[in-house]
């Protein structure tokens, strides 16, 4: 019998001498929980050692198959009739379901439940069917007459033919291939074109139209291609290209991309492909196989290189022999003892073998010989050295290299790191809501709350946490934004101020605008719009009698340019979508910039560059402090 | 609530099945299956064979395995497919289908027996029949009918079965759906190229999307039935001949050595029995041969490129006995009967077999039809080929259909799908049409009963895709 000695041996855990402390330690506590084991368990027990198994032992008698639960009599089953919505002629089908029990009906009419009993009732007819939601259509492009006459048009293909190309997609829901096998047109109204044709006098023509002439045969891409073509041009119809949003706009390029004669190209190459003979193919493995050998040896050889270089490094010294024979009584020191040394011999033996010739680390003409020429020479050396590189590793697998895509559509992502364990996407969205104080945090929810953003937002798919976080540091670089503006705003009503006081004074006007000036900066926003339409006439009259002012008049220009300039960093970072909804919350931040430019009509050239440089500053401060957030 | 484990069975939610008491009819040349939707076996399997006696005052039809095989004098065997797997004889064919629907399946209702052909000996029921018939109850009025058809049929035949389903069994729901779709089914898959080997045709279908590709479907006579001639001319040429005795004229037999005559005593009969009827019953016996001995060139190579054959004469023969107590170890002999299968100019020759043509062999058949489909799908359909039908079952068959497959595109990925057990080979068609008619989504296609009454039996055409 093994000891438990033994099995821990076997597992690699710490022997029992070692372990023997430990177990004194730890000996009183299991004391106590211990009860008197008897019969088989005891000796399992023993088995254990001291420590109990990793895994959960169930000792109780429980029986993992639910009872049968018989309660009152066999339950019935009727062939229920029902209707399929899916359908549209009413077809009624039966299938088995169980009979509806006495008490819920029973609920409805109280003393029918007598008459559930009665055969002959019939069952009621189910008109809600549950696969009928599996019914889907497809959407295909529609259109007007007029719509088709102006822009549809094509030389190569009738309307009834349009027509038709486009019930066969939906018919066969987009599958070309099929649409192409089954592909049919024969024009059903030979007679009239016929006639006209004969009044015109068109030989030719008329000649394609009567019923004997080969039917045009269409390959897929001439279908794909006007199908495609329609589309497209309806998408830009119906949507204007700069207001698709972005996966829109990708399907619109995708339409209007589609190049019929490339797409006929890569399909002869396809097929040539597909068709290359047996030799062909062989060739094709003997070369890969030649190229992997070859990528093989490199690595081998970069490998070698870095052993040297490792081992011109002083040895790590080993612990466990300084320790004494008496480490190596476990079988896993053993293990160990044994691997390294019989490292250390390989590498000897290594070294030893290529010390004479021009050695290992040169490239010697084996490793790069790659041509067919040297086939068989090389094919024993590839050989020889899988032996070799398969002790040391084994090549990386390679990693199949999806397109761009196929990952959308596989719900492909790669990431640089992983955290371990699992995470909500919800917390996710959680966590970018949340900015580093207080105040900022409430902003920018009473941001997204304007923008009619819910708390809770359903499915939080990875997708959509990148437009949630895209359009968050939005919202911070907007706050940011308002906040400096805002700060601006004041100085420029101080200076405002300011300087009315002085033209006051030189004016001999001084009481009484000074009071409004005061009153203005110690509201500290841009008032009431009386006061600051109030305000704008002043300036006007001041600007009238006083002559500097009037020079400066451009200052009104630059002050626009500098609030348009803000506005405009906003946006063109904004997307599509987002960009009307960004509109949307400067609606409120219009009156104050309104003002703003009012008031500076009246400020020095000075002043004004001073602004707009520390604008600046302040701006890329914010942008990067948001920045971070993102990143974070 | 039970908790679910390899044991149970999927509940029908699981696998969005509903189940409305459909009907499965899969008529072949050889057999006729015909069961329950959701089931995984037909439960009726009958010949298509049927016996007929022909007499001016009343003819007389005789269906099912146990009264095609009596040695009845006058009695003829016939089939009513046509040699292009099209049904020739509507009548019978109508009638062998409605006795492998009512003989297992509805059971047989009053005055069904009147009408199934079995009970109709005298003459002078007829006209209580006509009258019958009109209130006499449809054997499939309660269930709704899937057809299995060839992937070839003409619009006439196909106009036809929903005629006979509408107008003799008045089911109140019908679709047809090609049997190269069902049999792709029955492997889990929606797109493949299906090679069913049957008995009179062999045929390859691709497949995209449980959607037939019209262009590509591709026939040939060299199924079956061909190889049954193919040993015939075997038996024939071998030196001495072989005799070919089937079972109903044998009435007891001696152990005889290996290659020694007979020593059986034989049934005699007063009035000869019909050609057809011996031609059917040696057919049996072929059958037994092809399931026994016959064994296909696995490769690599043709049979018959010369060194072949010297390796195969090396391998241990396999022994037969027929009937009558003959018997013989078969050497290199078993492997030419099913070569021309694969290599046209193997086919043994007279003058009634002519040299089979080299595009009906099946490799050629297979790569006309890939030709047909789109390129982009070619490898998808080369990564699922389907192989079913009753001669696929042959010895080896699918090692040979795999090297051939590979010689021809040896730079795809060629997987062949070949279902083990030989109750899935045979009735792959039928079973796919087992699962489809269960599915619930499947019930908005049918073709309903007011469907066909509004728009008549072209509907057909324009449904069943
Ligand atoms: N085990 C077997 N080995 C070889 N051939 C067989 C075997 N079983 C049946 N067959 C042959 O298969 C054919 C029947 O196949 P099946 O697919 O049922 O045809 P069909 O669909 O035309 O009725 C017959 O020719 C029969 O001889
Ligand atoms: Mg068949």
């Amino acid at each position: 019998m093994a000891s438990g000695r033994d099995v821990r041996d076997m597992l690699g855990l710490p022997a029992a001498g070692d372990g023997q402390k430990m177990a004194v330690q730890k000996r009183p506590k299991p004391a106590a929980a211990v009860r008197k084991i008897q019969g088989v368990a005891r000796e399992v027990v023993a088995l254990y050692g001291e420590r109990p198994p990793p895994v959960a032992v169930y000792e109780e008698k429980k029986t993992y198959r639910a009872k049968r639960q018989s309660t009152g009599p066999a339950k019935k089953w009727i062939q229920q009739p029902f209707m399929n919505q899916a359908r549209n002629d009413g077809l009624v089908l039966k299938h088995w379901r169980r009979k509806p029990t006495a008490t819920q009906s029973g609920l409805t009419n109280g003393e029918d439940t007598a008459m559930e009993d009665v055969e002959a009732a019939e069952p009621p007819l189910e008109t809600n069917y549950d696969f009928a939601k599996f019914n889907v259509g497809i959407d295909i492009p529609v259109f007007t007459d007029e719509e088709y006459d102006v822009h549809l048009r094509s030389d190569d293909w009738s309307r009834e033919e349009t027509d038709y190309l486009l019930d066969m997609v939906k018919e066969h829901y987009y599958r070309w291939a099929v649409i192409w096998d089954r592909y049919d047109y024969n024009p059903s109204t030979k007679l009239e074109p016929f006639s006209r044709d004969a009044l015109h006098g068109d030989p030719n023509q008329a000649l394609a139209t009567l019923p004997f002439a080969p039917s045009r045969t269409r390959s897929v891409e001439d279908l794909k291609a006007r199908f495609y073509d329609i589309s497209a041009k309806l998408m830009k119809l119906r949507i204007p290209e700069v207001q698709m949003d972005a996966s829109q706009y990708a399907r619109y390029e995708i339409l209007t991309k589609f190049d019929p004669l490339l797409e006929r190209n890569r399909k002869t190459l396809a097929a040539a492909l597909m068709n290359r003979s047996m030799d062909e193919v062989k060739e094709e493995e003997f070369l890969l196989a030649e190229l992997q050998r070859i990528n093989m040896a490199a690595n081998r050889l970069d490998a070698e290189r870095e052993e040297l270089r490792s081992r011109l490094e002083a040895p790590i010294p080993n612990q466990q022999i300084a320790a004494g024979l008496a480490s190596f009584q476990s079988s896993a020191a053993l293990a160990q003892l044994f691997q390294q040394l019989f490292q250390q011999d390989r590498s000897k033996k290594r070294a030893s073998g290529t010390a004479g010739g021009p050695g290992r680390l040169s490239l010697s003409g084996a490793d790069i010989i790659g041509t067919p020429t040297a086939a068989q020479h090389a094919q024993m050396n590839a050989a020889a050295n899988r032996r070799q590189s398969l002790a040391q590793q084994p090549p990386p697998t390679p990693i199949r290299q999806l397109s761009p895509q196929a990952e959308y559509r596989f719900n492909v992502s790669t990431h640089d790191r992983l955290t371990s364990g699992v995470t909500f996407g919800a917390d996710k969205l959680l966590k970018m809501r949340q900015a580093k104080s207080n105040v900022q945090t409430q902003k920018i929810g009473t941001a997204l709350a304007q923008l009619g953003i819910p708390d809770i937002i359903p499915i939080p798919t990875s997708r959509l946490g990148e437009v949630f976080e895209a359009l968050v540091s939005k919202v911070g670089k907007l706050l940011d934004v308002r906040k400096v503006r805002e700060k601006e705003e004041g100085e420029c009503r101080i200076l405002e101020a300011m300087k009315e006081r002085r033209a006051n004074e030189a004016h001999g006007h001084a009481g009484h605008n000074g009071e409004n000036g005061d009153a203005n900066t110690g509201d500290g926003r841009g008032g009431t719009p009386a006061t600051s339409t109030t305000n704008h006439r002043e300036i006007q009259d001041s600007q009238e009698r006083d002559e500097d002012a009037e020079a400066e008049a451009d200052a009104d220009e630059d002050g626009d340019v500098d609030a348009d300039a803000d506005d405009d960093d906003v946006d063109a970072e904004g997307e599509e979508d987002e960009d009307a909804e960004g509109e949307d919350i400067d609606i409120d931040s219009q009156a104050p910039s309104q003002s703003a430019r009012h008031t500076s009509e009246a400020m020095s050239t000075r002043v004004i560059s001073q602004g707009h440089k520390r604008s600046a500053s302040v701006f890329s401060q914010t942008s990067n402090k948001s920045s971070k957030r993102a990143r974070k | 609530m039970n908790i679910p484990n390899s044991s149970t069975a999927p509940n029908a939610n699981e696998y969005a099945g509903d189940e409305v008491s459909a009907i499965v009819l899969d008529p072949g040349y050889s057999t006729t299956r015909a069961g329950f939707a959701g089931e995984d076996v037909p439960k009726s399997v009958c010949p298509s064979f049927y016996g007929h006696i022909d007499s001016d005052s009343s003819p007389q039809y005789f269906f099912g395995e146990n009264a095609i095989h009596n040695p009845v004098p006058n009695l003829e065997i016939k089939n009513p497919w046509g040699s292009d797997g099209i049904v020739e004889d509507w009548d019978t064919a109508t009638k062998i289908w409605e006795y492998a629907i009512t003989s297992r399946l509805t059971g047989s209702k009053p005055g069904n027996p009147g009408k199934n052909g079995l009970n109709d000996a005298n003459g002078d029921d007829m006209d209580i029949d006509i009258e019958g018939l009109e209130n006499m109850e449809k054997p499939l009025e309660e269930s709704p009918l899937l057809m299995t058809e060839p992937g070839w049929n003409s619009q006439k035949a196909r106009e036809k079965c929903i005629e006979i389903a509408m107008e003799e069994w008045g089911t109140p729901a019908f679709y047809l759906q090609k049997t190269g779709v069902l049999a792709a089914f029955a492997s889990g898959k929606a797109s493949g190229i299906i090679i069913d080997v049957g008995a009179s045709i062999t045929s390859v279908t691709p497949v995209l999307d449980g959607m037939v590709l019209k262009k590509g479907v591709q026939k040939s006579p060299l199924a079956g039935n061909f190889v049954s001639n193919q040993i015939r001319m075997i038996f024939k040429q071998s030196q001495p001949e072989i005799p070919l005795t089937p079972h109903y004229k044998v009435a007891s037999k001696t152990q005889v050595d290996a290659g020694a005559p007979s020593q059986a005593i034989y049934k005699s009969f007063e009035i000869p029995l019909m050609e057809s009827f011996h031609r059917h019953e040696e057919e049996r016996v072929l059958t037994e041969f092809k399931e026994s001995v016959v064994e296909v060139w696995p490769g690599p190579g043709r049979f018959s490129n010369g060194t072949n054959e010297e390796i195969a004469k090396s391998q241990p023969g396999r022994p037969f006995e027929m009937p009558d107590g003959w018997n013989q170890v078969f050497g290199v002999d078993r492997y030419r009967a099913a070569e021309a299968l694969f290599d046209a100019g193997a086919a043994l020759q007279d003058a009634e077999n002519p040299r089979p043509k080299d595009e009906h062999t099946i490799p050629r058949l297979v790569q006309a039809a890939i030709q047909q489909v789109d390129t982009d799908q070619r490898p998808l359909l080369l990564q699922n080929i389907v192989v079913t039908g009753g001669s696929t079952l042959l010895y080896k068959f699918n090692d040979r259909l795999n090297y051939e497959i590979n010689a021809i595109y040896p730079s795809t990925r060629n997987k062949l799908i070949a279902p083990g057990s030989v109750v899935e080979r045979k009735y792959a068609a039928w079973i796919g049409g087992s699962i489809l008619a269960s599915l619930g989504t499947f019930h908005q296609l049918w073709i309903s009963r007011k469907e066909y009454e509004e728009h008549g039996v072209n509907i057909v055409e324009k449904r069943c895709k």
